[in-house]
């Protein structure tokens, strides 16, 4: 997910709320509900979406491990509070 | 301190990647194949039977974990863009895994050496796709010296 997302980030997610086309979402992994993911939304139907890294090449991702049901997306990565010089918002 | 200890999230996330190891590296298939080739070498120079007996057992054993070091790299290491960029991967991988599979069946040293030749071109494939880079982890400086 870099450039928006690096190891050792500290990011403030907001639960809920339907995710959208676009946004940064916290998931859990379809083949290990303990593992969480940060990926995008890259399509929402019908109580499933389908998230994608932003570096297709390095990522492992809905093309690998299929659609993720809307109930594992857990939330929207709002912020970076961390570290310091790269704090802001996540687009 | 103490408030870096109370901000730090409590919560880890992977932004990227796999869930494996993300490890991948055609060497891995290229030393079994390795050892295929000299098995039959030595297979060829021995007159020991029970000694032929076991090399045949292991070059089996061998053929087969080569095919699935392929397997991993065509299934997991290879993806969309890469196969888009380098459309021969595909046929490659396959090939090559066939291969395996008459390395497994024959003591041809022939048939080994055009295994070795194959996995070196996907090889070839795996450097310009950046692999070494995005899959391995570097050597210390000091280990290299």
């Amino acid at each position: 997910m870099e450039p928006v997302l690096r190891e050792g980030d500290w990011i403030v997610v907001s639960l809920g709320r339907r995710p959208r086309v676009g946004e940064v979402v916290l998931v859990r992994d379809p083949r290990d509900a303990e593992h969480l993911m940060l990926k995008r939304v890259a399509e929402v139907t019908d109580g499933v979406c389908k998230v994608l890294g932003d570096r297709p090449e390095e990522s492992t991702d809905s093309r690998t491990f299929g659609p993720v049901r809307l109930a594992d997306v857990l939330g929207r990565a709002l912020f970076r509070y961390g570290p310091v010089g790269r704090i802001g918002w996540i687009w | 301190m103490f408030l870096t200890r109370l901000l730090k999230p409590t919560v880890t996330a992977s932004a990227h990647c796999d869930l494996p190891c993300g490890v991948y590296d055609p060497e891995q298939a290229r030393i079994e194949a390795e050892s295929c080739y000299k098995i039959i070498e030595k297979y060829n120079g021995s007159n020991d039977e029970q000694f032929k007996i076991r090399a045949i057992a292991i070059k089996e054993e061998r053929a087969e974990l080569a095919k699935h070091h392929i397997d991993v790299l065509w299934s997991d290491y290879f993806k969309p863009e890469h196969v888009q960029k380098y459309p021969e991967i595909t046929e490659l991988c396959w090939k090559a895994a066939k291969q395996c599979s008459k390395v497994k069946g024959s003591l041809d040293l022939g048939e080994a050496r055009t295994l070795l030749e194959m996995i070196d071109k996907i090889a070839d494939v795996w450097t310009k796709a950046g692999g070494p880079q995005a899959t391995r982890v570097a050597k210390a400086a000091a280990a290299r010296a």
